[in-house]
């Protein structure tokens, strides 16, 4: 309680650090749904209880635009199958209305049940006092890391073969601070902003998860050298917090280096962090390596708020309602809230079917390389469950 | 003495239908568990005193001729049978390990004997933190009372208030009784109560309190309620005073939806609900710690006066059991469950005695055996 105090006033940071790292260990035996909810850190929101009753999770579904709503469909077909002890909230924001009441609502419906699955949401809007959904949800939930595991899968075809990386992105400030205005007619000014505690927050996020997942090295990602105060201010931290983890390799690459070294050298990355617009980009040129946008599944944390989603971030309206779009984003993002929440039974099982419909039976969608529809692949995917599915499974 | 070897041969008796018997806690205690059967689930099973190992007869006898994939883990669990009864920690253990627990009515003695004051209900509920108790009354079909299509969802917190089991005599003649209300456990309930509404797509949660006389306790309670409700704008929230409450209900019912209720004004409003829709049984319910959920009846009477007569009605346990089923994903035996009993309680051929008619329980079991097949 003292310390929660103390690191409210920000009288002591190191304190805080301390208190994460001490908690870090506990988390063995917990989940980490129930670790994010007991770790003690700074607490902006008041607390409230948990929804999860008799075995069963609440969880907030906001299917979004585009592809959202049948990516959505095909994983309550599979928790339906293999019997996941999930409900979810449904709820749909129209992407035609001015008013951001709806955003709000699906804001308050995380805020109550602490984790939410999500498509990516339309803004379809283009009144400059309407700002993008994702980012709005985001902030004001402060979710302020991000974080992508790439890992190839055998079964898709690409240059580069056992690509195993993890990209942590700060997810709340930098470039997405939504602070442009024009000072003089015909000079239009955008700030990025760049702070010292958001930065320790996801650098110590970032170095956490390493340590945790038992990675060797972590890259900080950065633009340093042209924006020294700012992406300046990133990687000091950055290397503050690296001398904390004397058991992880640490080091620094330029962006436009960095985008160079994926695509020719892959395999020299280990967990990467950086800022935002640089995520975003990154995030998207390891996920073009690995076989397109609808693969990979992305996931956001807060203090307490974990938000799953589809890694890239693409409503895909095209090909909405065609039967074409990847449903493996969503699912693989489904499989890491069942992992969030400790139902790692349910996680299990689905990982392992989707494995192997990517890397024996290689059915796969068209962006892939493959020639099956949606349905098909999660046809597949539910035969590769098996039969011997334990409708309730234990909870551990 | 009679009574005693009328239980004592009923254990037995009942040790022997139930295919594992009395003796399996033992066995049960060590962690041989992970040899289940592929895709069948355990269900920890206490028949409870009175009817209940009637009722829980005819549970497993339908679940056993649809069909059903799950495995009962029975406990011989009593509280006026101290000597037969399975250790409190066996059949908690058992509880936590599968997570689901059919439950008959635990007889609770209007006098301690040792001078403890907790009942081994309560001391079920605390172990294993069932902190929220769930009626749905409805109407049901052909089923005659004064009021038509009722469908509310009375939810109580059961751990705490009126039943903190702290009672002293401080002076000679003068006894109090305890109430504790916490904001923790409040704030708990009230979400629970508006995260049901959210699952079950209802418009409504009523506060029933007494914070007109009890301003601090029912107040915490009733504060917290508000503070809730404010995370839920889609949901209404009203409050009421208890005794308004319950003139409400039997006037006129239909008006409430969910009701979120301290301890004690729970058990009254749930017995009352009950009494409106066709007695204690007819009426499922069902309790919910973090992990677990216990599925029972409603309103908790043993009924003792029928024991062995094979008249009770087994419709609050075989909807308990449906019940169940939804909960662990096995939906389409739920389904075809509840379809069953409204199905016979519809052409109302086979009634027993509580509903106006004369068949006994066992004739109601088949029926409904029969309509699953």
């Amino acid at each position: 309680m003292a310390v929660r105090l103390l690191s409210k006033l920000k009288v002591l940071p190191e304190v805080r650090g301390v208190t994460f790292a001490t908690a870090a260990p506990a988390t063995a035996t917990l989940s980490d749904f129930d670790a994010q909810h007991k770790t003690p850190v700074v607490r902006k929101q008041a607390i409230i209880p948990v929804a999860h009753y008799g075995g069963r999770h609440l969880v907030t579904m906001l299917p979004g635009g585009g592809i959202g709503p049948e990516c959505m469909g095909h994983v309550r077909d599979i928790f339906k199958y293999v019997g996941a002890p999930i409900d979810f909230e449904r709820v749909d924001i129209d992407p035609t209305k001015d008013n951001d009441d709806d955003v709000q609502y699906a804001i308050t419906t995380i805020k109550r049940n602490g984790v939410a699955i999500k498509g990516n949401i339309e803004t379809k809007s283009e009144a400059s006092y309407v700002t993008s959904r994702n980012v709005a949800l985001r902030n004001e939930l402060d979710m302020y890391a991000y974080v992508i595991n790439c890992k190839s899968y055998p079964g898709v075809s690409t240059r580069h073969k056992d690509i195993d990386l993890v990209i942590v992105r700060q997810n709340t400030e930098g470039e997405y601070a939504m602070l442009e205005h024009e000072s003089v007619y015909g000079v239009i000014e955008s700030m990025k902003v760049v702070t010292a505690t958001n930065s320790e927050r996801v650098a110590r996020f970032a170095f956490e998860y390493a340590k945790k997942n038992g990675r060797k090295k972590v890259t900080t990602v950065h633009k340093a050298n042209i924006m020294k105060l700012s992406d300046g201010l990133f990687l000091e931290t950055a290397k503050r917090i690296a001398k904390e983890y004397p058991e992880l390799e640490h080091n620094d690459m330029i962006i436009d280096n960095c985008c160079m070294q994926l695509v020719a050298k892959p395999h020299q990355f280990d967990v990467m962090l950086m800022t935002n617009l640089y995520g975003s980009i990154v995030s998207n040129v390891v996920c073009g390596l690995l076989g397109g946008a609808g693969i990979f599944s992305g996931r956001n944390y807060g203090q307490h708020y974990a938000v799953f989603e589809p890694g890239t971030r693409n409503t895909g309206t095209a090909i909405a309602g065609k039967n074409l779009a990847n449903p493996l984003a969503m699912i693989n993002a489904s499989v890491d809230m069942l992992e969030h929440l400790g139902h790692h039974y349910h996680a299990d099982l689905i990982r392992r079917a989707v494995e192997k419909t990517i890397n024996v039976d290689k059915v796969l969608t068209p962006d892939c390389g493959g020639t099956a529809s949606s349905s098909e692949v999660v046809n597949s995917i539910i035969h590769n469950i098996g039969s011997g599915v334990q409708p309730f499974g234990s909870i551990k | 003495m009679s009574f005693i070897t009328r239980n004592v041969f009923r254990a037995l008796v009942q040790g022997s239908q139930l295919s594992k018997g009395l003796h399996t806690s033992a066995v049960n205690g060590d962690k041989n568990h992970e040899n289940a059967k592929e895709g069948r689930i355990k269900c920890t099973l206490i028949p409870g005193d009175g009817v209940g190992p009637e009722l829980v007869y005819s549970v497993q006898e339908v679940f056993k001729a649809a069909n059903i994939p799950v495995d009962f883990e029975p406990f011989f669990f009593s509280e006026v049978n101290p000597t037969l009864s399975a250790p409190l920690e066996d059949v908690v253990n058992s509880i936590a390990r599968n997570k689901i627990c059919i439950k008959g009515i635990l007889a609770t003695p209007d006098f301690s004997h040792t001078g403890e004051l907790q009942t081994l209900n309560m001391k079920l509920r605390s172990a294993l933190d069932l902190f929220a108790n769930v009626v749905h009354v409805k109407s049901l079909p052909n089923v005659k009372c004064r009021h038509h299509d009722v469908d509310c969802i009375i939810i109580r917190e059961q751990i705490e208030g009126e039943y903190s089991a702290l009672e002293h005599e401080s002076v000679p003649g003068v006894v109090e009784c305890l109430k504790i209300i916490t904001r923790a456990k409040s704030e708990r309930i009230a979400k629970f109560a508006f995260d049901y509404a959210v699952k079950l797509g209802r418009k409504k949660v009523t506060a029933v309190h007494k914070a007109n006389i009890m301003k601090l306790g029912d107040g915490l309670f009733l504060k917290s309620c508000e503070e809730m409700s404010k995370m839920y704008p889609r949901i209404e929230f009203e409050k009421m005073i208890v005794d308004n409450c319950t003139m409400q209900m039997v006037a006129n019912p239909n008006q409430f939806d969910v009701m979120v209720t301290p301890n004690l004004y729970g058990n009254i409003v749930d017995n009352l609900a009950s009494g409106l829709v066709g007695g204690a049984g007819v009426v499922a319910g069902a309790s919910y710690s973090a992990d677990c959920a216990v599925f029972e009846q409603g309103a908790r009477h043993v009924f003792s006066g029928a024991v062995g007569k094979n008249i009770a009605n087994p419709t609050a346990m075989l909807m308990a059991s449906a019940n169940l089923l939804a909960h662990v994903n096995l939906s389409t035996y739920s389904r075809q469950l509840k379809q069953a009993v409204y199905t016979v309680l519809t052409d109302g051929k086979v009634r027993t005695k509580d509903l106006g008619g004369q068949n006994t329980t066992k004739d109601f079991t088949n029926a409904v055996i029969h309509c699953l097949t």
